[in-house]
């Protein structure tokens, strides 16, 4: 045998056993994807899962709730994660409560603004509203408002909860991710944005504002009681979900730790469990 | 009597040469294979959106962001597929972000080179060169955060006033997010990469000439200007069309400072033009992309990528025929 021909059975070999070891690990991968809003959660409830189910590794990719759907449907991903409820174009899907959130409106510390009605903030993000003062604010400057781009599950919520299914103005700038939502909005005195609960805590630099009376908090989110309060949704194939994904929803839905897990996240958790599972009694 | 050249010898005895020439050859043909392959495939994709809207396309009408909500909605199984675009808005903020940041940074581009190369005593010029390849090589999205959290701000709060903000505040808000802010930092973005194509092409100027003209009594800087200048043309035809090319493609930071709105800034405004946002191609592909699942929000992608493709091939040929009136005297790049 010429060095050559060792050389290349060598090569084959280790190429061999490269792409068998992951094979025999046993590690099953579901692949899942949806919405860019919801990976902050995903990301730590799949870190959580994975010292209760080590064999199933989850792999996400956050397009967007709209098109996470459509994978599902076209059968490329197993779930995904969604922001707005079911709609009448979902046909073969199942979709499952999780947790719930809050999309809060936010304006800078400089305004001493703290509550707004709903249909006041209809008229600001329609472009009827475009100054401060209409709205009884000590600002005598127009209006900069800030939203997410047409195509955002975010926005789409935003659009049916508080436009009535209008679109928002183009006086409303629109931004890639709720982050950069949050900071245009803290960089500008005359800013207003709707973020999502996470981006707009303590440190973010915005002051969240009162809808109809109700804070933007867990408090009355958990009650429904804030107007934007909504459901983080799990969407799964109608028939033959993946057993490893359904497992994981089970878990994320009634855990107790999935429900910690989710309120350190910045979520609110709604069907988990409030008490840890008692241990067995050792005989 | 030996049997002279067998074909089942000849394979083994290629020379050398021969074998280099063809183990170069087949990535170079593999590259060749895979740009017009690249090419069909997003031309084939982006058909549909050209067939269905024609030269409209190109026009304006109704607002582009509305008209994506559309086609991607549209893709819904119970309704008939809508393609309905009119890109008049984008592309004018295409062109006005590139147009602006290219003669902005020409200009300065072409004083630092001019100055780096001639003027610079040593130890600057050991300084500065380091500093703009490092500048060449910084992210883009760092651009992008330095315009958010610095410049976007400024001109925000310093630049734009409340009556200005007034009075367009019914048809666009002017917040900071502007064509000003983004016009600025691509062009500190692609200067660096003109300075450094600007200073290889006037270090190529022959010394004897620019001696002779010295030696004839006339100043350093107007037989710079004349004569490196002038005969380092094509060198600069090439960094501007390099980095026209590299400003038409610039994404992430202008999807971050420009505002995010398909909205065509109006010259007639006056001053507000600058200040007013909008939105390019290359930013409006990334804000879409999450909406690649929806077939005809697809095929108006590709329809934006296939513009911005062919866009990128039209300035390599435009770059490539104003080189070649200059070609006789100057200095090749």
């Amino acid at each position: 045998m010429t060095t050559r021909t060792t050389t290349l059975l060598g090569v084959l070999t280790a190429l061999a056993v490269l792409i068998a070891a992951p094979a025999a690990s046993q590690a099953a991968t579901v692949f899942g994807s949806g919405s860019s809003a919801e990976q902050p959660y995903f990301d730590a409830l799949a870190a959580g899962y994975r010292k209760v189910d080590p064999h199933t590794k989850l792999v996400y990719n956050p397009d967007g709730g709209n098109a996470g759907a459509k994978d599902v449907q076209q059968g490329k991903s197993a779930f995904a994660l969604q922001t707005r409820p079911p709609l009448p174009s979902d046909s073969g899907l199942s979709y499952a409560k999780l947790f719930l959130d809050g999309l809060c409106v936010a304006v800078n510390p400089a305004n001493v603004l703290n509550n707004l009605a709903i249909g006041q903030v209809k008229d600001v993000f329609l472009g009827d509203v475009t100054e401060w003062q209409q709205v009884g604010s000590n600002l005598r400057s127009p209006i900069s408002a800030f939203g997410r781009n047409s195509t955002a599950g975010l926005y789409t919520f935003f659009q049916s909860a508080v436009l009535g299914g209008a679109t928002q103005a183009t006086n409303v700038a629109q931004l890639d991710t709720d982050g950069e939502v949050a900071v245009a909005v803290s960089k500008n005195q005359a800013g207003i944005g709707y973020v999502g609960l996470a981006n707009s805590g303590p440190g973010s630099g915005v002051k969240r504002l009162k809808l109809g009376g109700q804070p933007c908090q867990a408090s009355a989110i958990k009650t429904l009681k804030y107007p934007l309060s909504r459901y983080g949704w799990i969407v799964l194939p109608a028939r033959h979900p993946n057993q490893a994904a359904t497992r994981f929803a089970d878990w994320v839905r009634t855990s107790y730790a999935a429900g910690r897990i989710i309120a350190k996240a910045g979520g609110v958790p709604a069907f988990n469990a409030t008490h840890p599972p008692k241990k067995a009694k050792k005989k | 009597m030996a049997p002279a050249n067998r074909p089942q010898r000849a394979s083994r005895g290629l020379a050398p040469d021969r074998r280099a020439e063809l183990l170069l050859g087949a990535p170079v043909c593999g590259v060749l294979l895979f740009v017009l392959a690249l090419v069909v495939f997003v031309f084939r994709e982006a058909w549909p959106s050209f067939a269905r809207n024609g030269l409209s396309w190109f026009g304006s009408g109704g607002n582009p962001d509305r008209q994506i909500q559309a086609i991607f909605t549209s893709s819904d199984l119970l309704r008939a597929p809508v393609y309905t675009f009119h890109a008049w808005p984008i592309v004018w903020g295409t062109l006005l972000c590139t147009a602006g940041a290219v003669c902005l940074s020409f200009v300065a581009a072409l004083f630092v080179a001019v100055f780096v190369v001639e003027f610079a005593p040593e130890w600057i010029r050991r300084t500065l060169e380091p500093v703009v390849r490092l500048l060449a090589s910084v992210p883009s999205v760092i651009f992008g955060l330095l315009g958010v959290l610095v410049l976007v701000p400024f001109v925000g709060q310093h630049v734009i006033t409340n009556g200005a903000r007034r009075s367009v505040a019914y048809i666009v808000s002017l917040s900071g997010y502007s064509l000003l802010a983004g016009v600025v930092i691509l062009s500190l973005m692609i200067s660096p990469l003109m300075i450094a194509v600007f200073s290889d092409g006037l270090r190529a100027v022959p010394r004897g000439w620019l001696e002779g003209s010295l030696g004839l009594g006339i100043n350093r800087w107007r037989t710079f200007w004349k004569i490196g200048v002038r005969t380092a043309r094509p060198a600069l035809v090439a960094g501007t069309v390099l980095a026209t090319a590299r400003a038409l493609g610039e994404t992430v930071m202008l999807a971050m400072v420009t505002g995010g709105v398909s909205f065509a800034p109006n010259p007639a405004d006056g001053l507000i033009f600058f200040v007013e946002p909008t939105r390019p191609l290359a930013a409006t592909i990334l804000q879409t992309a999450e909406e690649l699942s929806s077939s005809p929000m697809r095929h108006t992608i590709f329809a934006m990528a296939a513009v911005l493709l062919f866009s990128a091939a039209l300035l390599s040929l435009a770059g490539w025929a104003a080189k070649q009136p200059m070609k006789q005297h100057g200095v090749r790049a």
